[in-house]
């Protein structure tokens, strides 16, 4: 299982919380505090695991994520102080309909492999986010550029909030954000948004870990299976067409975003 | 500031994808060692207490891995002369330690 959730993970750019907390909760009859604690924790060992073989293969874009980073930990921090001023069930909905959008122009763009041609912004120029990367599936130098990137920087902020807030949603905002608002090409999206995700998770991880929510009996067999599933995930990941990981992306976004919004009106 | 450092360029420094690369291949192996290691002697039936050690320190080494990340970042950045991303690198530790000490006092 957790193997399993680790490939999903690692190839997606997800830290497979769907997949763990419920198999957990459910299958194992762990407490939610305990399960949430431990999927936060793999969600690091995704990220790590997965992020080496894509920073080898310069998937990841590491000034994006560099830039991007401040944007998913401030919004974390703040989505953390105003946790409990704010009405929850109303954020459910809101987050769950962005979800289902970006869902529907994913679908639309399903079959495109590369974004085609993108004009970078003055900011995308001005810190030089420009990529690119080796595509072993289509076998060439995909070079591209970045745009709009202050409007990606917001929405990293109300990702970070949202995963501050609700607790779920670490990448599943990310990679929308990147490949269709930014314009980057989807597999540079999701190893960059893998590679963010750690450091998001990790502060996360410190807190649960003084409360001692991470009970090692637990997460110790989790996170290692996870460790190992990322890092076949980011071999398997590297070879697999766009086409075919967005074709995994749409079911998961779109089942997110229902699921979301069902817990905004059961409340 | 300057306008290169395209990936292609060369530079007197290793690439840091490939440095980040290493110390996140260097965590995740101490890491899935102790983690190894401690669920191990679990199953063996050994000493109660070292196996939940080795697997509690498993997953601290996991979890040090991208704090130290985001640091060695900024510090090649510094070291380029990359101001910029070097104050980026500055504010994601910042936030994640304000992150940290805020929920030590929610969580009592």
């Amino acid at each position: 299982m957790a193997i399993g959730a680790g490939i999903v993970g690692s190839v997606l750019g997800l830290g497979g919380g769907i997949i763990i907390v419920p198999a957990l909760t459910i299958l194992f009859g762990v407490s939610m505090r305990t399960a949430v604690a431990a999927s936060t924790v793999s969600i690091i060992a995704t990220s790590t695991g997965a992020a080496v073989a894509f920073l080898r293969d310069r998937l990841t874009n590491t000034r994006v994520a560099m830039w991007l980073e401040m944007g998913t930990s401030a919004g974390a921090l703040s989505g953390a102080l105003i946790a409990g001023y704010l009405h929850q069930r109303f954020l459910y909905i809101l987050f769950g309909l962005l979800l289902a959008y970006s869902g529907y122009n994913m679908f639309r763009t399903r079959k495109a492999e590369l974004p085609g041609e993108v004009v970078p912004d003055r900011l995308s120029r001005k810190l030089n986010l420009a990529g690119s990367y080796y595509d072993r599936m289509l076998g060439k130098r995909v070079e591209y550029q970045v745009t709009r990137t202050l409007p990606g920087l917001v929405l990293m902020y109300f990702s970070g909030a949202a995963a501050g807030l609700l607790g779920i949603g670490a990448g599943i905002f990310k990679v929308p954000a990147m490949d269709q608002v930014m314009r980057m090409p989807f597999k540079a999206s999701t190893a960059t948004s893998n590679f963010m995700i750690g450091v998001t998770a990790a502060s996360g991880a410190v807190v649960y870990f003084a409360r001692g929510d991470v009970k090692p009996l637990v997460a110790g067999p989790v996170v290692l299976g996870v460790l190992l599933g990322a890092v076949v995930g980011a071999r398997l990941m590297v070879r697999l067409k766009t086409s075919t990981i967005r074709k995994l992306f749409i079911p998961l976004i779109v089942y997110t975003a229902i699921e979301m919004i069902y817990r905004g009106v059961k409340g | 500031m300057t306008t290169e450092t395209h990936h292609e360029t060369p530079s007197p420094h290793e690439p840091i994808e490939l440095v980040l690369a290493r110390l996140l291949r260097i965590g995740s192996i101490i890491a899935a060692i102790l983690l190894a290691l401690g669920i191990g002697a679990m199953l063996l039936g050994g000493h109660a207490v070292v196996g939940p050690r080795l697997i509690t320190a498993g997953l601290l080494a996991l979890l040090a891995t991208p704090i130290m990340r985001v640091m060695v970042a900024g510090v090649i950045f510094a070291r380029e002369k990359d101001w910029r991303f070097a104050f980026f690198c500055l504010v994601v530790l910042c936030s994640i330690v304000a992150g940290i000490l805020l929920g030590h006092e929610h969580g009592g």
